[in-house]
């Protein structure tokens, strides 16, 4: 086949074309363009940079005006000093609650509500949160609504009420938001990423997890907030349709009532350099990418360096002409989305970061291309061509940090509160073009270090094709979330000292603690009838379990046959639709069911990652690093464990244990009922323990 | 009240009267249309090219050909991104000699020989290889890039193909002559890389996206002929595309008539039309792209489909609407903004705030377009201790109280009030008026429409609401799809138990 031919495309079309010429339009029989070399430009006219007048009102507010006529609109901004950095350990998130119940929770006045329907009336909003490193209370509006929406803006600021309910409401979203976190694979990428490069025990890289919202109480949120929000502490912007002067004198007015004092706010905590360079994989089998970040801290805007980097990162990876997106999406069509940036912050240092995502099968290669491309700039100038398309970029660009005053009067307020000089960004400009060749090199050769980068990988590494071992060790990352604890119980030193009598009490109970310890496999037999959604079943179960973590269970249903295999941190299942790597739920699951197996559990004062804890006359709560939690209740008489409580997939399940009979000189039970939601779920009736078979580790892992 | 209805009233005439003093409008004699809107209060213009071609248009069997556009705007044209064009063009047509050979022999199936389908394969592998050699890499958007743009990117829609960036506007001149080349004769180098990338694409947007899968799902479940079905192109069909065709599809689509260009910013109107005279007035006019004929048959009974994912529960419920020209098309913005917009939706305080059974719950109003009769679309994230079925239901009883019940008139007048603000803030940025002046000329025929419309959405009433919720959102014209975590029939383990009791 023949391609189409442009010649012929064009003859075809002449009558069409020379009715065009007879209208009278340029036409010529051959049109040849100029190169783009030879097009001339006129000077670009002067660009208006508007004046920001800055004021210091009486109670110590810091307002800057910008008048902008072009629609009638009124927007504004109280930025305030706090941030997340300063969450209680204990309480991460403290911050964004706080922030945003700011606004939900209502004010003196007015519940959230009432302020939901007036602002929206207007076609107005008035919004509140807080960040890494600020708070912010900002508001827009038609000019004719000026003065009624900037009322709520100051109640919100100066007057919030954090209602219990609306505290409660967030405090339910955000835990859905922790029990989805692991659905969105680029999202955990990022997350885990950032977390390891900070440091996973420090502000910057912390997660919120179900405990941290257990802690926080509305008391916090009302401390939180009168310890950052302050008149003094404040500056507020405001732009739009209005006359400076009359402006100012409203704000007087509307802020003069608040004259509340505090200490000035510390600095932020500083980036504690602690990385822990490596290579590190988060597993999820249900996707056909992987998505990976590679990289280490990045720096400042005030380093003297940091124009040659953001011309480094830009020719590195900045954009549609970069060396990696040449390389990884034209050249080899790995990826649809690949980049690098130098992390530069105001106050703190950012991330030098190269992330992308391609094929499973090309997640080796994806990452060797990258780093080979870091290598490269390490090693050798960028060409001239290079630098010159960076500076003239630069330069016939900078007219769009002006095409919105709005962006100028964002830098102005942004530059006071880091304390930066009004003119930063010309001097960068200044800088960028006087960035050479040999600076760039001597930076990166400076400031990248890959033997410190972290890689982190999000995917399903039975496709990767060849293992990422072949880039180094790996060091598996956990996804587990740790379930929430309902009522953790205090661990003082009475009740653990109480917690590890009540459990020898069970030991002596069963049988004695060298007799649980002797155990090291356990084959169980039983009949189960299920109660589940679709109706009742019944099921033979045949569970192996090599101690302390290698789980094998065969199944029998109406259906056919389930084989689930696990070492608790991967796994497959057989199925009568063929064989399928285990689901990570289900992997968690299981990791569970280990954690609960009743010969480690009972044992588990002998376990340094363990807490045993007396939460009862007769209860013990045994909790392990991992987030796994489980109640066991004693019979008072008999001290055997009657019950055990967990949470699992956040529903509460309750098993109950009775029938007891010696096996080998320990008591096991022969019933259990479970409980699921406060529902049936399933009874169980053990047809026999079998102890100490001398099953291997490949009887339990080998395929059928 | 009413005072607060009549100041955004007051200020839509006096938009477009002021609008209409600074636009011109004119087209070329091959049918290419301008629209030019003058704004100098800054020293930059921005460029909207829309092209009036979508995913619809895609040949059968050729899905993702529209979009395969958007990403062949960075390699060039015949003048820029070639070390030598007389070559490289030989070097292409040899590449798809040798694509067509392969593909006589493996289409062949059982009958096709290994051995000879491995060796047309290294010929074509040869044949990429010798065309690339010729390339100038990146040099179509390095020349934008330094000259300053800001925004460069290109986007493609079930409707349209959309090619934008901004300059600063001393340099116009280097958008006529760039764009033009590119819309006189594409070159589709490195062409069988980038379908790599569309393919990479859809495995980010669509496979490793539990909310991507589900919504492809709901789209190909409610439609059965109409093309919307489609969301990004089945793998098979991106992995066939070729650049033969791309030539097929450009030579029908890509025609002056089928091309609008809005121009917005600090731009002398006389001097623009001087421009595209200059460089659009000789490409050659075409005849009319054909239409998308394909009309969904009536659908007869709700529809309803299931995703297997790991992912935490999803739902996402649809109801068949009319297309945008529709007389109800401003009755359906007004229900979804009744349903959607702000802490005040129906949605959001009865789903997310009362009854807690959700972290999100929004509607759409036009899904995924248009031009063709589309979806008036649902989507909700459950609660954990919350499921599916609560969700479904709670949606269905707000549809039934807004088919019994009519919307009170203060809920009304405000969100006609958010819709008219929402326009006036659309009106702040170059971009973003470029991008809304080509999209009403072509879409309705008229830039006005912009402002105009909002005199319809004004017309609404609470009869209107009650009646279009009544005609359209019925069980017969619903689809519903949803996540459910795949379980094998008897490993039940949704629970902890079943694995290991």
């Amino acid at each position: 086949m023949r391609m189409f031919n442009w010649s012929d495309f064009s003859r075809a079309l002449m009558p069409v074309l020379f009715a065009g010429v007879l209208l009278g339009q340029i036409a010529p029989a051959t049109y040849k363009p100029p190169s783009y070399k030879d097009l001339k430009y006129p000077v670009l006219r002067e660009v208006k940079i508007p004046d920001i007048p800055a004021y210091q009102l009486p109670n110590g507010i810091k307002l800057y005006l910008l008048e902008n006529h072009e629609l009638p609109l009124v927007s504004g901004f109280a930025l305030v000093r706090t941030g997340s950095l300063f969450d209680p350990p204990d309480k991460t998130g403290l911050a964004q609650i706080t922030g945003s119940v700011m606004r939900t929770g209502g004010t003196k006045t007015k519940t959230g509500e009432q302020i939901d329907v007036q602002v929206e009336n207007l076609a107005a909003s008035v919004e509140s949160g807080i960040g890494l490193t600020n708070g912010r209370v900002s508001f827009n509006c038609l000019r004719e609504n000026t003065d009624e929406v900037m009322a709520v803006f100051r109640e919100v600021l100066t007057a919030p009420q954090f209602r219990q309910e609306k505290l409660d409401l967030l405090k339910g979203q955000l835990r859905g938001a922790i029990a989805r976190r692991n659905d969105d694979a680029p999202g955990i990428a990022g997350r885990e990423f950032n977390d390891i490069v900070y440091g996973r025990n420090t502000p910057y890289g912390r997660e919120m997890e179900y405990t941290d919202l257990d802690h926080i109480q509305r008391s916090d949120l009302v401390n939180f907030y009168q310890r950052y929000y302050f008149p003094a502490n404040t500056v507020i912007a405001i732009q739009g349709d209005f006359l400076a002067a009359d402006m100012k004198a409203k704000v007087e007015a509307l802020f003069a009532g608040w004259n509340d004092k505090q200490a000035p706010v510390p600095a932020f905590p500083q980036v504690k350099g602690a990385p822990s360079p490596g290579i590190y994989l988060a597993t999820k089998n249900d996707i056909t990418q992987t998505f990976f970040e590679i990289g280490q801290l990045g720096g400042v805007f005030r380093d003297k360096n940091y124009p040659a980097l953001e011309v480094m990162a830009d020719i590195l990876g900045g954009g549609f002409s970069s060396r990696l997106f040449r390389r990884v999406r034209t050249e080899l069509g790995y990826a649809y989305n690949i980049g690098a940036s130098w992390g530069a912050n105001f106050d703190h240092p950012g991330i030098f970061r190269i992330g992308g995502s391609t094929k499973s099968a090309n997640t080796l290669d994806a990452i060797k291309a990258a780093e080979e491309e870091v290598a490269r700039i390490r090693t050798s100038e960028v060409t001239g061509q290079e630098l010159a398309t960076a500076k003239e970029t630069a330069l016939n660009s900078f007219v769009f940090n002006f095409d919105n005053p709005s962006k100028t009067l964002a830098r102005v307020v942004t530059y006071e509160y880091y304390g930066y000089p009004k003119d930063f960004i010309f001097q960068f400009q200044k800088n960028i073009q006087n960035v050479t060749k040999a600076d760039i090199l001597a930076a990166a050769k400076e400031y990248i270090k890959p033997e410190q980068f972290t890689v982190v990988a999000v995917g399903k590494p039975q496709d990767f094709g060849k293992p990422l071992t072949t880039l180094g060790k790996v060091t598996p990352i956990d996804l587990t979330i740790p379930e929430p604890v309902k009522a953790a119980a205090q661990s003082n030193t009475a009740n653990l000292a109480k917690g590890k009598a009540l459990l020898g009490r069970v030991q002596q109970a069963v049988g004695g603690a060298d007799k649980l310890a002797a155990v090291k496999d356990v084959t169980e037999t039983a009949d189960v009838d299920l109660q589940t959604g679709q109706g009742a079943m019944k099921a033979k179960q045949v569970n192996q379990s090599l101690l302390p973590g290698q789980f094998r269970q065969t199944q029998e249903l109406p259906f056919g046959k389930v084989i689930a295999y696990s070492d608790g941190a991967t796994g497959w299942l057989q199925t009568p639709q063929g064989q399928m790597p285990m689901p990570d739920t289900v992997i968690q699951q299981v990791q569970m069911e280990i954690f609960r197996q009743i010969f480690s559990l009972l044992l588990s004062d002998r376990d340094s990652g363990r807490t045993v804890n007396a939460v009862g006359e007769n209860k013990i709560e045994i909790s392990d690093k991992n987030g796994h939690q489980v109640t066991v209740e004693l019979d008072p008489s008999s001290s055997l464990p009657i019950k055990q409580l967990y949470q699992s997939s956040g529903n509460p399940v309750q098993e109950t244990f009775s029938d007891w009979k010696v096996v080998d000189g320990i008591k096991l039970p022969f019933r259990i009922a479970i409980e699921q939601g406060g529902k049936k779920f399933a009874d169980v009736t053990v047809r026999d323990w079998k102890l100490n078979t001398g099953l291997k580790p490949e009887d339990l892992s080998k395929k059928p | 009240m009413s005072i607060l209805l009549l100041v955004p009233l007051l200020m839509r005439a006096q938009n477009l009267k002021d609008f209409e003093k600074r636009v011109t409008e004119f087209t070329l004699g091959n049918g290419m249309h301008f629209i030019v809107l003058e704004r100098h209060d800054a020293p930059v213009v921005a460029f909207h090219s829309f092209v009036d071609v979508g995913t619809v248009d895609d040949p059968s069997g050729e899905h993702s050909m529209a979009h395969m556009f958007e990403h062949m705007i960075g390699k060039g044209t015949t003048t820029v991104g070639t070390k030598n064009w007389p070559e490289e063009q030989k070097a292409l047509a040899e590449v798809e000699t040798a694509y067509d050979k392969l593909d006589d022999e493996r289409w062949k199936g059982n009958k096709a020989g290994p051995a000879k389908v491995q060796q047309l394969e290294t010929k074509l592998k040869e044949a990429i290889d010798k065309a690339n050699s010729y390339v100038e890499p990146n040099a179509y958007i390095r020349v934008i890039d330094e000259n300053g743009a800001a925004g460069f990117n290109a986007s493609t829609s079930p409707d349209s193909t959309s090619y934008f960036y901004s300059l600063p506007s001393n340099r116009i001149e280097l958008w006529f002559l760039m764009q033009s080349e590119w819309f006189r004769r594409p070159v589709f180098r490195e062409f069988y890389k980038e379908r790599d990338v569309v393919r990479e694409e859809r495995r980010m947007r669509v496979e490793s996206d539990p909310q991507g899968k589900l919504q492809e799902l709901l789209q190909a479940t409610a439609f059965m002929a109409e093309p919307y079905r489609d969301l990004i192109g089945w793998a098979s069909n991106i992995e066939n595309l070729r650049a033969k065709d791309a030539e097929r599809f450009f030579r029908k689509y890509y025609t002056p008539g089928n091309i609008t260009i809005a121009i917005v910013g600090d731009v002398d109107p006389a001097q623009a039309k001087r421009f595209a005279d200059k460089y659009y007035s000789s490409i050659p006019a075409g005849p009319p792209p054909p239409p998308m004929i394909t009309v969904e048959p009536p659908q007869d009974g709700e529809k309803r489909a299931l995703l297997d994912s790991d992912s935490q529960p999803l739902l996402a419920i649809a109801y068949k609407r009319p297309n945008q020209t529709d007389k109800d098309d401003p009755v359906f913005d007004v229900i979804n903004a009744i349903l959607s917009s702000g802490r005040t939706g129906l949605l959001y305080k009865e789903l997310v705030t009362e009854k807690k059974l959700a972290l999100e719950a929004e509607s759409a109003a036009t899904v995924p377009s248009g031009k063709y009769p589309n979806l008036f679309q649902f989507f909700s994230v459950p609660a954990p201790d919350h499921n599916i079925e609560e969700n479904e239901k709670t949606i269905y009883g707000i549809l039934d109280r807004l088919k019994t019940e009519k919307v009170d008139p203060a809920t009304l007048e405000r969100v006609k009030t958010k819709l008219r603000a929402s326009l006036i803030h659309q009106l702040d940025s170059n971009s973003g008026l470029a991008s809304q002046l080509a999209f009403y000329h072509v879409e309705y025929g008229d830039w006005r429409t912009l402002f105009t419309g909002m005199d319809l959405i004004n017309k609404v009433t609470a009869d209107d609401v009650q009646r279009v919720v009544r005609q359209y959102f019925v069980d017969s014209g619903r689809t519903v799809a949803y996540t459910h975590v795949p379980v094998p029939p008897n490993v039940k383990t949704n629970d902890g138990k079943g694995v290991a009791k």
